[in-house]
């Protein structure tokens, strides 16, 4: 597979390119004042790990089950169908 | 406008109306309404839950204070058992298969659900026309935007479809339609409420909160539903806020506004000169009122959706056809992918996750993302400098009053634009209020993190000063 990937490929959205509109937004980033406070990534929004819940498996009620059964795009002979898998 | 939660409450247990009278009324009201606001209503839950709070009534039973109180609940958070769209095509079908923290703590309450409510297809919109469901109509003026994302549920409490909706906020989907529809809207301090459940739009901005008529209203909804919730980590533990502690202005001396948001060429003259003219008004009552420094709009509305468009991406990756949703089958799995995300996903939606997409690859993550996550902590910093000075934020929700419908389609750059007031209290993750005063598109209260009480008091000052 090639290194470069274009939007379209990594989007997994046929024909999509950039759009005007947003490109200049991307242009006033660039060109944004940071008033010298270049502080890169102080990680303020993450979780202590002081804080992370246990990781324990919690079992879904049978009608989460049955709705999740449900909300499948495609069933044959009671089996889910996925569509082909390919391999490169 | 005083609590209709309490109004209902107080004629329920008087038993002047009985709780299926109330549920059918708005029932029919929404079903008729022609705002284009309903995704799809809930009416025989809804029918069921009201006839049990009348039996408990007619049994002598007490009832909780929002026991058999309607409301609406943006088509975003999933309902066990009910469809969950998005507004979307990709979920049209889709049926939620467990309920969200949040809505579940308002029917642990006695709450009733009554309707799913349109917005901007998963939040990418200021004005709720990125849906399949048609255009949301303004409440005020049928021929303007209801705002955005979470127009449906703005109209739908502006009208008295609903007693109450939960809207969702990313970077303004709650407090701009409620500007524009002159109500009250809150985004609460980021993590106040549990995020588990709703469909993520940008998580570190995603914010559960109200829309009522009412600052005790809003109070009161708050405090349902706020609390630490060990399925969204990024929750926090909060105090109840009392109805006493918000009634006084007490504590209050200082409030700030940001110059540039006033000076903007941007800002409509109309909104400019209501805004100075609240201030003036602000001044009078002994406030100290000082002008503050803050980056330009252009900084913050590129910074918000750069990271927002880059969290998008990558939480809408999952939407494929594999498991849920609108699948379209074609050759193979990839080509299966491509042809059920380009058909079923919006033009909006689409040019975030492609922008999303753009920022996040080599080359430009240096440049575009990097900075943007940067230029959020300078925001944060600039924040918390703001607070050490003021005790209150007053700003503008919007700088001109809802476009008609149309204009934003055709121009999304300028929609984009639209949002310079309120993206940054989102990256912020502050708690901020719109109160349906002071312009014609209201104004937004604002305060420290975790201050939400700050901003409901300044908000019940405000109703008897401007």
């Amino acid at each position: 597979m090639s290194k470069l990937m274009t939007v379209d490929i990594l989007s997994s959205i046929k024909g999509a390119k950039p759009s005007e509109a947003v490109n200049k937004l991307f242009d006033d980033i660039k060109s944004a004042d940071i008033n010298g406070e270049a502080s890169i990534n102080l990680n303020k929004n993450s979780v202590s790990l002081q804080d992370l819940r246990d990781d324990v498996v919690i079992e879904s009620s049978a009608l989460e089950k049955q709705i999740i059964i449900e909300n499948f795009p495609k069933e044959k002979n009671g089996y889910l169908v996925v569509s082909k898998v390919i391999e490169e | 406008m005083s609590s209709q939660i309490l109004k209902i409450h107080q004629q329920l247990v008087n038993k002047e109306i009985t709780c299926t009278a109330l549920v059918q009324e708005k029932l029919e009201l929404l079903s008729q309404n022609t705002n284009n606001t309903v995704n799809s209503l809930l009416s025989d839950t809804a029918l069921n839950l009201a006839a049990k709070v009348d039996e408990k009534i007619a049994n002598g039973e007490n009832i909780g204070l929002l026991e058999g109180i309607p409301f609406g609940i943006k088509d975003v958070y999933m309902v066990q058992g009910t469809t969950t769209t998005a507004s979307s095509n990709l979920l049209k079908n889709y049926k939620s298969a467990y309920t969200a923290t949040a809505i579940q703590k308002l029917l642990d309450a006695g709450a009733i659900p009554l309707v799913k409510e349109n917005c901007d297809s998963f939040g990418h919109g200021s004005s709720s026309e990125n849906t399949i469901f048609g255009s949301v109509k303004n409440a005020v003026n049928p021929e303007l935007v209801g705002g955005g994302s979470s127009g449906g549920s703005a109209v739908n409490v502006a009208k008295n479809y609903t007693v109450f909706s939960i809207g969702g906020d990313t970077g303004g989907s709650i407090r701009q339609p409620a500007g524009y529809n002159n109500i009250y809207g809150l985004k609460p301090t980021y993590g106040r409420i549990s995020r588990y459940g709703i469909m993520a739009y940008a998580s570190s901005t995603d914010c559960v909160g109200p829309i009522a008529k009412s600052v005790e209203d809003i109070r009161i909804v708050l405090n349902a539903m706020s609390g630490k919730d060990v399925k969204d980590q990024t929750t926090y533990a909060s105090a109840e806020i009392d109805a006493d502690a918000i009634k006084t202005s007490e504590g209050i001396k200082t409030v700030g506004y940001f110059k540039n948001f006033i000076e903007s060429d941007a800002i409509s003259p109309e909104i400019k000169a209501d805004f100075l003219s609240a201030i003036e008004k602000i001044k009078a009552k002994g406030i100290e009122v000082k002008p503050l420094d803050f980056f330009e709009s252009n900084t913050l509305v590129s910074t918000y959706y750069t990271l927002a468009m880059a969290e998008t991406a990558s939480n809408l990756s999952r939407l494929d056809g594999t498991n849920y949703g609108n699948r379209i089958e074609a050759e193979n799995l990839k080509e299966t992918y491509a042809v059920t995300r380009s058909e079923n996903f919006s033009e909006e939606t689409k040019r975030r996750i492609v922008g999303g997409n753009q920022v996040l690859s080599q080359g430009f993550s240096d440049a575009i993302y990097l900075k943007g996550l940067a230029l959020r902590d300078a925001i944060a910093n600039n924040f918390e400098d703001d607070f050490k000075k003021v005790d209150i934020i007053l700003s503008p929700v919007t700088p001109n009053t809802p476009p008609k419908i149309g204009d934003s389609l055709k121009d999304p750059h300028a929609m984009y634009l639209s949002d310079a007031y309120t993206v940054g209290f989102s990256l912020g993750q502050l708690p901020t209020l719109t109160v349906p005063q002071g312009t014609e598109t209201g104004l937004q209260i604002t305060a420290a993190k975790q201050n939400d009480e700050l901003v409901l008091k300044f908000a019940n000052f405000l109703k008897d000063t401007i």
